[in-house]
Protein backbone atom coordinates (compact mmCIF):
# COMPACT_ATOMS: atom_id res chain seq x y z
CA UNK A 1 0.00 0.00 0.00
CA UNK A 2 0.73 3.29 -0.71
CA UNK A 3 0.94 6.41 1.61
CA UNK A 4 -1.46 8.04 -0.84
CA UNK A 5 -3.74 5.69 -0.75
CA UNK A 6 -3.99 4.85 3.10
CA UNK A 7 -7.96 5.47 3.70
CA UNK A 8 -9.35 7.97 5.78
CA UNK A 9 -12.86 6.79 6.22
CA UNK A 10 -13.92 7.82 9.90
CA UNK A 11 -17.94 6.64 10.54
CA UNK A 12 -18.58 5.99 14.58
CA UNK A 13 -19.13 8.89 16.23
CA UNK A 14 -16.40 8.84 19.36
CA UNK A 15 -17.87 9.03 22.90
CA UNK A 16 -14.56 11.29 24.35
CA UNK A 17 -13.41 13.08 21.03
CA UNK A 18 -10.49 14.31 22.97
CA UNK A 19 -9.27 10.08 23.06
CA UNK A 20 -9.17 10.48 19.12
CA UNK A 21 -8.81 6.79 18.32
CA UNK A 22 -6.95 6.17 15.36
CA UNK A 23 -5.69 3.69 13.26
CA UNK A 24 -1.89 3.61 12.15
CA UNK A 25 -1.32 2.37 9.06
CA UNK A 26 2.16 1.32 7.74
CA UNK A 27 2.34 2.17 3.82
CA UNK A 28 5.24 2.59 1.40
CA UNK A 29 6.48 5.92 0.65
CA UNK A 30 7.30 7.08 -2.82
CA UNK A 31 10.89 5.68 -2.55
CA UNK A 32 10.01 2.69 -1.24
CA UNK A 33 10.40 3.09 2.65
CA UNK A 34 7.71 2.24 4.96
CA UNK A 35 6.69 5.75 6.72
CA UNK A 36 3.24 5.43 9.62
CA UNK A 37 0.06 7.28 8.83
CA UNK A 38 -2.45 7.88 11.09
CA UNK A 39 -5.89 6.45 9.55
CA UNK A 40 -9.45 7.24 10.59
CA UNK A 41 -10.72 4.06 9.42
CA UNK A 42 -11.49 2.17 5.88
CA UNK A 43 -14.78 1.73 4.52
CA UNK A 44 -14.69 -2.50 4.40
CA UNK A 45 -14.20 -2.65 7.72
CA UNK A 46 -16.77 0.00 8.68
CA UNK A 47 -19.17 -2.02 6.70
CA UNK A 48 -17.98 -5.38 8.69
CA UNK A 49 -19.07 -3.75 12.05
CA UNK A 50 -22.18 -1.95 10.95
CA UNK A 51 -23.30 -5.45 9.39
CA UNK A 52 -23.12 -7.28 12.46
CA UNK A 53 -24.46 -4.61 14.24
CA UNK A 54 -27.29 -4.12 12.28
CA UNK A 55 -27.78 -7.54 11.68
CA UNK A 56 -28.04 -7.81 15.66
CA UNK A 57 -30.52 -5.14 15.45
CA UNK A 58 -32.54 -6.93 13.49
CA UNK A 59 -32.91 -10.03 15.45
CA UNK A 60 -33.21 -7.95 18.66
CA UNK A 61 -36.73 -6.36 16.54
CA UNK A 62 -37.91 -10.10 15.77
CA UNK A 63 -37.47 -10.67 19.77
CA UNK A 64 -39.40 -7.35 20.53
CA UNK A 65 -42.34 -8.97 18.41
CA UNK A 66 -42.10 -11.58 20.71
CA UNK A 67 -42.30 -10.03 24.08
CA UNK A 68 -45.15 -8.08 23.37
CA UNK A 69 -46.60 -11.50 22.38
CA UNK A 70 -45.53 -12.58 25.81
CA UNK A 71 -43.32 -15.03 24.99
CA UNK A 72 -40.04 -13.84 26.51
CA UNK A 73 -39.47 -11.48 28.84
CA UNK A 74 -37.27 -7.48 27.87
CA UNK A 75 -34.42 -9.10 29.41
CA UNK A 76 -34.39 -11.07 26.37
CA UNK A 77 -34.80 -8.29 24.10
CA UNK A 78 -32.13 -6.47 26.34
CA UNK A 79 -29.70 -9.22 25.60
CA UNK A 80 -29.51 -9.06 22.07
CA UNK A 81 -29.45 -5.70 21.43
CA UNK A 82 -26.34 -5.07 23.83
CA UNK A 83 -24.76 -8.64 22.33
CA UNK A 84 -25.27 -10.43 25.67
CA UNK A 85 -25.01 -13.87 26.04
CA UNK A 86 -26.07 -16.12 28.72
CA UNK A 87 -22.38 -17.23 30.24
CA UNK A 88 -21.14 -13.54 29.75
CA UNK A 89 -24.40 -11.76 31.98
CA UNK A 90 -23.62 -15.05 34.77
CA UNK A 91 -20.56 -14.65 34.97
CA UNK A 92 -21.03 -10.60 35.50
CA UNK A 93 -23.90 -10.96 37.64
CA UNK A 94 -22.77 -14.19 39.76
CA UNK A 95 -25.98 -15.95 39.24
CA UNK A 96 -26.38 -18.82 37.53
CA UNK A 97 -26.65 -19.37 34.04
CA UNK A 98 -30.04 -21.44 34.68
CA UNK A 99 -31.18 -18.07 35.95
CA UNK A 100 -30.70 -15.81 33.52
CA UNK A 101 -32.33 -18.76 31.58
CA UNK A 102 -35.42 -18.80 33.52
CA UNK A 103 -35.54 -15.18 33.72
CA UNK A 104 -35.91 -14.82 29.98
CA UNK A 105 -39.58 -15.79 30.69
CA UNK A 106 -42.22 -13.33 31.93
CA UNK A 107 -43.60 -15.70 34.05
CA UNK A 108 -40.25 -15.61 36.38
CA UNK A 109 -39.26 -12.15 34.90
CA UNK A 110 -42.45 -11.09 36.72
CA UNK A 111 -41.47 -12.42 40.37
CA UNK A 112 -37.50 -10.76 39.66
CA UNK A 113 -35.72 -9.90 43.27
CA UNK A 114 -34.73 -6.27 43.22
CA UNK A 115 -31.30 -7.15 43.65
CA UNK A 116 -31.07 -9.44 41.03
CA UNK A 117 -32.51 -6.41 38.67
CA UNK A 118 -29.69 -3.96 39.87
CA UNK A 119 -27.26 -6.37 38.81
CA UNK A 120 -28.34 -6.94 35.49
CA UNK A 121 -28.90 -3.68 34.84
CA UNK A 122 -25.16 -2.97 35.81
CA UNK A 123 -23.86 -5.48 34.07
CA UNK A 124 -25.37 -4.03 31.03
CA UNK A 125 -24.55 -0.80 31.91
CA UNK A 126 -28.19 0.25 31.35
CA UNK A 127 -30.28 1.66 34.34
CA UNK A 128 -32.87 -0.42 36.23
CA UNK A 129 -36.15 1.12 34.47
CA UNK A 130 -34.81 0.35 30.77
CA UNK A 131 -34.32 -2.80 31.49
CA UNK A 132 -37.81 -3.40 32.46
CA UNK A 133 -39.20 -1.79 29.54
CA UNK A 134 -39.12 -2.70 25.65
CA UNK A 135 -38.96 1.04 24.44
CA UNK B 1 -0.04 12.50 40.56
CA UNK B 2 1.19 12.00 37.20
CA UNK B 3 4.04 9.88 36.10
CA UNK B 4 6.17 11.91 33.01
CA UNK B 5 5.64 9.76 30.49
CA UNK B 6 5.70 9.67 27.09
CA UNK B 7 2.66 9.27 25.23
CA UNK B 8 2.92 7.94 21.93
CA UNK B 9 0.24 6.56 19.50
CA UNK B 10 0.39 3.46 17.98
CA UNK B 11 -1.05 0.73 15.54
CA UNK B 12 -1.61 -1.97 17.69
CA UNK B 13 -1.95 -1.81 21.69
CA UNK B 14 0.23 -4.33 23.12
CA UNK B 15 3.08 -3.56 20.73
CA UNK B 16 2.44 0.33 21.98
CA UNK B 17 2.31 0.05 25.58
CA UNK B 18 5.32 -2.35 25.22
CA UNK B 19 7.21 0.42 22.93
CA UNK B 20 5.60 3.34 25.19
CA UNK B 21 6.99 1.62 28.58
CA UNK B 22 10.44 0.33 27.25
CA UNK B 23 10.84 4.28 26.21
CA UNK B 24 10.25 5.23 29.90
CA UNK B 25 13.18 3.27 30.86
CA UNK B 26 15.24 5.12 27.93
CA UNK B 27 14.87 2.22 25.45
CA UNK B 28 13.56 3.44 21.70
CA UNK B 29 12.91 0.84 19.87
CA UNK B 30 10.25 1.68 16.50
CA UNK B 31 6.72 -0.22 16.84
CA UNK B 32 7.68 -2.86 13.96
CA UNK B 33 10.85 -3.53 15.70
CA UNK B 34 8.76 -4.59 18.39
CA UNK B 35 6.45 -6.64 16.70
CA UNK B 36 9.21 -8.14 15.02
CA UNK B 37 11.43 -9.26 18.18
CA UNK B 38 7.91 -10.66 19.61
CA UNK B 39 6.97 -12.48 16.56
CA UNK B 40 3.86 -11.12 16.43
CA UNK B 41 3.07 -12.20 13.49
CA UNK B 42 0.50 -15.29 12.96
CA UNK B 43 -2.34 -16.89 11.60
CA UNK B 44 -5.20 -19.80 12.89
CA UNK B 45 -8.94 -20.02 11.82
CA UNK B 46 -10.78 -22.12 14.35
CA UNK B 47 -13.95 -23.42 14.22
CA UNK B 48 -14.16 -25.20 17.32
CA UNK B 49 -13.34 -22.10 19.46
CA UNK B 50 -16.32 -19.66 19.35
CA UNK B 51 -16.05 -15.68 19.29
CA UNK B 52 -19.65 -13.90 19.24
CA UNK B 53 -20.87 -17.57 18.34
CA UNK B 54 -18.88 -17.53 15.20
CA UNK B 55 -15.37 -19.16 14.51
CA UNK B 56 -12.15 -17.57 16.06
CA UNK B 57 -9.87 -16.14 13.28
CA UNK B 58 -6.50 -14.53 14.65
CA UNK B 59 -3.89 -12.96 13.13
CA UNK B 60 -1.96 -12.51 16.09
CA UNK B 61 -0.29 -14.92 18.70
CA UNK B 62 -1.81 -15.60 22.15
CA UNK B 63 -1.87 -12.03 23.91
CA UNK B 64 1.09 -11.01 26.22
CA UNK B 65 3.58 -13.01 24.54
CA UNK B 66 4.73 -9.93 22.66
CA UNK B 67 5.59 -8.54 25.56
CA UNK B 68 6.90 -11.57 27.81
CA UNK B 69 9.04 -12.24 24.68
CA UNK B 70 10.60 -8.59 23.58
CA UNK B 71 11.63 -8.71 27.54
CA UNK B 72 13.35 -11.70 27.42
CA UNK B 73 14.96 -11.33 24.45
CA UNK B 74 16.39 -8.14 25.75
CA UNK B 75 17.19 -9.44 29.32
CA UNK B 76 14.38 -6.90 30.83
CA UNK B 77 13.11 -8.03 34.21
CA UNK B 78 9.33 -7.99 34.48
CA UNK B 79 6.19 -8.43 37.26
CA UNK B 80 3.27 -9.82 35.91
CA UNK B 81 0.25 -9.91 38.68
CA UNK B 82 -3.46 -11.79 38.27
CA UNK B 83 -6.20 -11.25 40.86
CA UNK B 84 -9.70 -12.81 42.01
CA UNK B 85 -10.29 -9.65 44.12
CA UNK B 86 -11.21 -6.31 42.68
CA UNK B 87 -10.49 -4.63 45.11
CA UNK B 88 -7.16 -5.79 45.99
CA UNK B 89 -6.31 -5.68 42.19
CA UNK B 90 -7.06 -1.83 42.70
CA UNK B 91 -5.16 -1.51 45.45
CA UNK B 92 -1.71 -3.02 44.21
CA UNK B 93 -2.15 -1.06 41.53
CA UNK B 94 -2.28 2.29 43.49
CA UNK B 95 0.64 1.03 45.24
CA UNK B 96 2.70 0.67 42.45
CA UNK B 97 1.85 3.83 40.62
CA UNK B 98 2.90 5.42 43.64
CA UNK B 99 5.99 4.12 43.03
CA UNK B 100 6.66 6.15 39.90
CA UNK B 101 6.34 3.11 37.90
CA UNK B 102 3.58 3.24 34.93
CA UNK B 103 1.68 -0.19 34.80
CA UNK B 104 0.21 -1.86 31.90
CA UNK B 105 -3.08 -3.43 32.35
CA UNK B 106 -5.32 -6.36 30.18
CA UNK B 107 -8.67 -5.23 30.12
CA UNK B 108 -11.82 -5.91 27.96
CA UNK B 109 -13.31 -3.52 25.81
CA UNK B 110 -17.08 -4.06 26.58
CA UNK B 111 -17.72 -1.50 28.79
CA UNK B 112 -14.51 0.71 28.24
CA UNK B 113 -16.38 4.32 28.61
CA UNK B 114 -14.28 6.03 25.43
CA UNK B 115 -14.91 3.40 23.11
CA UNK B 116 -17.21 3.93 20.28
CA UNK B 117 -20.29 2.05 20.52
CA UNK B 118 -19.59 0.35 17.49
CA UNK B 119 -16.17 -1.12 18.60
CA UNK B 120 -17.58 -2.72 22.12
CA UNK B 121 -17.63 -6.20 21.69
CA UNK B 122 -16.44 -8.99 24.21
CA UNK B 123 -13.24 -8.78 23.27
CA UNK B 124 -10.74 -9.28 26.91
CA UNK B 125 -7.26 -8.70 25.13
CA UNK B 126 -7.18 -4.89 24.93
CA UNK B 127 -3.80 -2.89 26.48
CA UNK B 128 -3.40 0.17 27.85
CA UNK B 129 -1.10 1.90 30.59
CA UNK B 130 -1.68 3.72 33.56
CA UNK B 131 0.07 6.56 34.07
CA UNK B 132 -1.06 8.49 36.94
CA UNK B 133 -4.19 8.99 39.49
CA UNK B 134 -6.04 12.45 40.58
CA UNK B 135 -8.51 12.25 42.85
CA UNK B 136 -10.63 9.15 41.52
CA UNK B 137 -9.32 9.63 38.17
CA UNK B 138 -7.22 7.45 36.38
CA UNK B 139 -5.01 8.48 33.35
CA UNK B 140 -4.50 6.42 31.15
CA UNK B 141 -2.35 6.01 27.97
CA UNK B 142 -3.65 4.05 25.25
CA UNK B 143 -2.01 3.87 22.49
CA UNK B 144 -4.98 3.48 19.83
CA UNK B 145 -5.84 7.03 20.84
CA UNK B 146 -3.79 10.16 19.83
CA UNK B 147 -4.38 11.53 23.01
CA UNK B 148 -4.02 10.61 26.49
CA UNK B 149 -7.30 10.09 28.81
CA UNK B 150 -8.85 9.65 31.43
CA UNK B 151 -10.93 7.30 33.29
CA UNK B 152 -13.18 6.68 36.83
CA UNK B 153 -11.79 4.20 39.46
CA UNK B 154 -15.00 2.40 38.57
CA UNK B 155 -14.93 2.41 34.63
CA UNK B 156 -11.48 0.91 35.03
CA UNK B 157 -12.31 -1.67 37.65
CA UNK B 158 -15.00 -3.27 35.51
CA UNK B 159 -12.81 -3.11 32.60
CA UNK B 160 -10.45 -5.17 34.44
CA UNK B 161 -12.39 -7.93 35.79
CA UNK B 162 -14.45 -8.25 31.85
CA UNK B 163 -16.11 -11.66 31.68
CA UNK B 164 -16.30 -13.72 28.74
CA UNK B 165 -13.88 -15.70 26.35
CA UNK B 166 -9.91 -15.49 28.23
CA UNK B 167 -10.82 -13.35 30.74
CA UNK B 168 -8.05 -10.71 31.99
CA UNK B 169 -8.87 -11.50 35.64
CA UNK B 170 -7.09 -7.95 36.73
CA UNK B 171 -3.92 -8.88 34.76
CA UNK B 172 -1.27 -6.34 35.26
CA UNK B 173 2.53 -5.68 34.13
CA UNK B 174 4.95 -3.74 34.71
CA UNK B 175 9.02 -3.84 34.30
CA UNK B 176 10.77 -4.77 37.43
CA UNK B 177 14.51 -3.34 35.74
CA UNK B 178 16.50 -2.83 32.99
CA UNK B 179 19.77 -3.88 34.99
CA UNK B 180 20.57 -6.69 32.41
CA UNK B 181 19.48 -4.67 29.84
CA UNK B 182 21.23 -6.15 26.32
CA UNK B 183 21.11 -3.65 23.19
CA UNK B 184 19.33 -4.97 20.29
CA UNK B 185 21.86 -7.42 18.17
CA UNK B 186 21.52 -9.65 15.26
CA UNK B 187 21.25 -13.09 17.28
CA UNK B 188 17.79 -11.54 18.61
CA UNK B 189 16.93 -10.80 15.14
CA UNK B 190 17.52 -13.66 13.78
CA UNK B 191 16.10 -15.69 16.87
CA UNK B 192 12.73 -13.61 16.96
CA UNK B 193 12.07 -14.28 12.91
CA UNK B 194 13.18 -18.09 12.75
CA UNK B 195 10.41 -18.24 16.07
CA UNK B 196 7.53 -16.76 13.03
CA UNK B 197 8.84 -18.90 11.14
CA UNK B 198 8.49 -22.00 12.90
CA UNK B 199 5.11 -20.32 14.52
CA UNK B 200 4.17 -19.56 10.31
CA UNK B 201 5.46 -22.71 8.79
CA UNK B 202 6.13 -25.51 11.28
CA UNK B 203 2.59 -26.34 13.51
CA UNK B 204 1.59 -29.66 12.25
CA UNK B 205 -2.25 -28.58 12.59
CA UNK B 206 -4.21 -27.23 9.42
CA UNK B 207 -5.94 -24.56 11.41
CA UNK B 208 -2.22 -22.51 12.00
CA UNK B 209 0.05 -20.88 9.75
CA UNK B 210 0.60 -19.95 6.60
CA UNK B 211 -1.48 -23.22 5.75
CA UNK B 212 -4.37 -21.83 8.02
CA UNK B 213 -5.15 -19.68 5.34
CA UNK B 214 -5.91 -22.31 3.27
CA UNK B 215 -8.12 -23.77 5.47
CA UNK B 216 -10.19 -21.16 6.35
CA UNK B 217 -10.83 -20.97 2.16
CA UNK B 218 -11.62 -25.03 2.54
CA UNK B 219 -14.44 -23.87 5.26
CA UNK B 220 -15.39 -20.90 3.56
CA UNK B 221 -16.29 -22.79 0.15
CA UNK B 222 -19.19 -24.47 2.37
CA UNK B 223 -20.37 -21.48 4.63
CA UNK B 224 -23.53 -21.20 2.93
CA UNK B 225 -23.83 -24.52 3.29
CA UNK B 226 -23.70 -24.80 6.78
CA UNK B 227 -24.80 -21.94 8.45
CA UNK B 228 -27.37 -20.55 5.65
CA UNK B 229 -26.22 -17.09 3.59
CA UNK B 230 -27.09 -14.86 6.78
CA UNK B 231 -25.09 -16.89 8.92
CA UNK B 232 -22.35 -17.22 6.26
CA UNK B 233 -22.24 -13.20 5.62
CA UNK B 234 -21.57 -13.11 9.41
CA UNK B 235 -18.73 -15.21 9.34
CA UNK B 236 -17.20 -13.43 6.72
CA UNK B 237 -17.89 -9.81 8.75
CA UNK B 238 -16.10 -11.39 11.65
CA UNK B 239 -12.61 -12.00 9.40
CA UNK B 240 -12.92 -8.82 8.50
CA UNK B 241 -13.42 -7.43 11.64
CA UNK B 242 -10.35 -9.45 12.68
CA UNK B 243 -8.18 -8.31 9.86
CA UNK B 244 -8.81 -4.98 9.62
CA UNK B 245 -10.24 -3.77 12.87
CA UNK B 246 -8.34 -0.74 14.77
CA UNK B 247 -4.64 -2.32 15.87
CA UNK B 248 -3.35 -4.33 13.55
CA UNK B 249 -1.59 -1.74 11.53
CA UNK B 250 -3.41 -2.72 7.76
CA UNK B 251 -3.95 -6.33 6.47
CA UNK B 252 -3.34 -8.08 9.48
CA UNK B 253 -0.06 -6.61 10.79
CA UNK B 254 1.35 -7.80 7.15
CA UNK B 255 2.06 -4.43 6.89
CA UNK B 256 3.90 -4.02 9.62
CA UNK B 257 6.09 -7.01 9.44
CA UNK B 258 6.76 -5.72 6.33
CA UNK B 259 8.04 -2.56 7.71
CA UNK B 260 10.24 -4.60 10.81
CA UNK B 261 11.77 -6.54 7.78
CA UNK B 262 12.66 -3.68 6.27
CA UNK B 263 14.41 -1.76 9.09
CA UNK B 264 15.98 -4.88 9.95
CA UNK B 265 17.59 -5.43 6.93
CA UNK B 266 19.13 -1.85 7.38
CA UNK B 267 19.86 -2.90 10.46
CA UNK B 268 21.99 -6.18 10.19
CA UNK B 269 22.51 -4.79 6.28
CA UNK B 270 21.17 -7.65 4.87
CA UNK B 271 19.41 -6.12 1.58
CA UNK B 272 17.65 -9.62 0.70
CA UNK B 273 15.19 -8.88 3.66
CA UNK B 274 14.42 -5.90 1.82
CA UNK B 275 13.09 -8.03 -0.85
CA UNK B 276 10.92 -10.30 1.23
CA UNK B 277 9.43 -6.83 2.62
CA UNK B 278 8.34 -5.59 -0.52
CA UNK B 279 6.83 -9.54 -0.90
CA UNK B 280 5.03 -9.03 1.96
CA UNK B 281 3.80 -6.23 1.22
CA UNK B 282 2.20 -7.48 -1.77
CA UNK B 283 0.62 -9.92 0.37
CA UNK B 284 -0.92 -7.42 2.48
CA UNK B 285 -2.24 -5.57 -1.00
CA UNK B 286 -3.63 -8.87 -1.90
CA UNK B 287 -5.19 -9.34 1.67
CA UNK B 288 -6.66 -5.46 1.37
CA UNK B 289 -8.17 -6.58 -1.98
CA UNK B 290 -9.84 -9.37 -0.36
CA UNK B 291 -11.73 -7.10 2.71
CA UNK B 292 -12.53 -4.64 -0.60
CA UNK B 293 -14.47 -7.46 -2.21
CA UNK B 294 -15.33 -9.32 0.57
CA UNK B 295 -17.53 -6.38 1.49
CA UNK B 296 -19.18 -6.18 -1.17
CA UNK B 297 -21.70 -8.85 0.46
CA UNK B 298 -22.59 -6.43 3.63
CA UNK B 299 -23.25 -3.60 1.39
CA UNK B 300 -24.43 -3.82 -2.52
CA UNK B 301 -22.68 -1.58 -4.09
CA UNK B 302 -22.01 -1.40 -8.26
CA UNK B 303 -20.18 -4.02 -10.13
CA UNK B 304 -19.60 -7.66 -10.07
CA UNK B 305 -20.31 -9.23 -6.75
CA UNK B 306 -18.01 -12.07 -6.32
CA UNK B 307 -19.43 -15.46 -4.50
CA UNK B 308 -18.04 -17.30 -1.40
CA UNK B 309 -15.93 -19.36 -3.79
CA UNK B 310 -14.13 -16.52 -5.99
CA UNK B 311 -12.99 -15.25 -2.77
CA UNK B 312 -12.08 -18.58 -1.07
CA UNK B 313 -9.76 -18.71 -4.39
CA UNK B 314 -7.57 -15.37 -3.51
CA UNK B 315 -7.31 -16.55 0.30
CA UNK B 316 -5.49 -19.74 -1.24
CA UNK B 317 -3.25 -17.71 -3.12
CA UNK B 318 -2.33 -15.29 -0.67
CA UNK B 319 -1.79 -18.80 1.71
CA UNK B 320 1.06 -20.25 -1.22
CA UNK B 321 2.51 -16.48 -1.11
CA UNK B 322 2.72 -16.16 2.74
CA UNK B 323 4.33 -19.84 2.56
CA UNK B 324 6.50 -18.75 0.04
CA UNK B 325 7.83 -15.46 2.02
CA UNK B 326 8.76 -17.18 5.36
CA UNK B 327 10.18 -20.44 3.66
CA UNK B 328 12.44 -17.82 2.20
CA UNK B 329 12.66 -15.56 5.21
CA UNK B 330 13.98 -19.24 7.09
CA UNK B 331 16.00 -20.42 4.14
CA UNK B 332 18.05 -16.45 4.64
CA UNK B 333 18.47 -17.11 8.61
CA UNK B 334 19.24 -20.94 8.74
CA UNK B 335 21.42 -21.33 4.95
CA UNK B 336 22.30 -17.85 4.62
CA UNK B 337 20.26 -17.44 0.92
Amino acid sequence: MKVKDVPQDDEFLQPDGDVLLRDRTYALDDEGKYREVPSAGWAPKNEAIKFSLSNKGEEALEVRKDVLAGKYSPLMYHMIRLVMTTRILADYTGLSKRKIHKLCKPKHFASIKSDELFRIADAMNISVEELTSID
Amino acid sequence: MEINFEHRHAAHCENGVVRNLLNFYGIKLSEPMILGLGSGIFFSHMPFYRLNGMAMTSFRPFPGSIFSRVTHALGIEVQWHKFKDPDKAMAKLDEVLAQGTPVGLRVGVYHLAYFPKEYRMHFNAHNLCVIGKEGDEYIISDPIGMNKNRLSAENLKKVRFAKGNTPPEGRMYYIKSTEHYKPLNAHMLNRAVLKTCSDMLGIPFPMFGAKGIAYLAKRMRKWERLYGERGAAMNLAQVIRMLEEIGTGGAGFRFMYAAFLQEASEFLNKPEWNQLSMELTEVGDLWRDFSYHAARFFKKREGIILSYDDIADKLEIISARETEVFRKLENSVKRGY
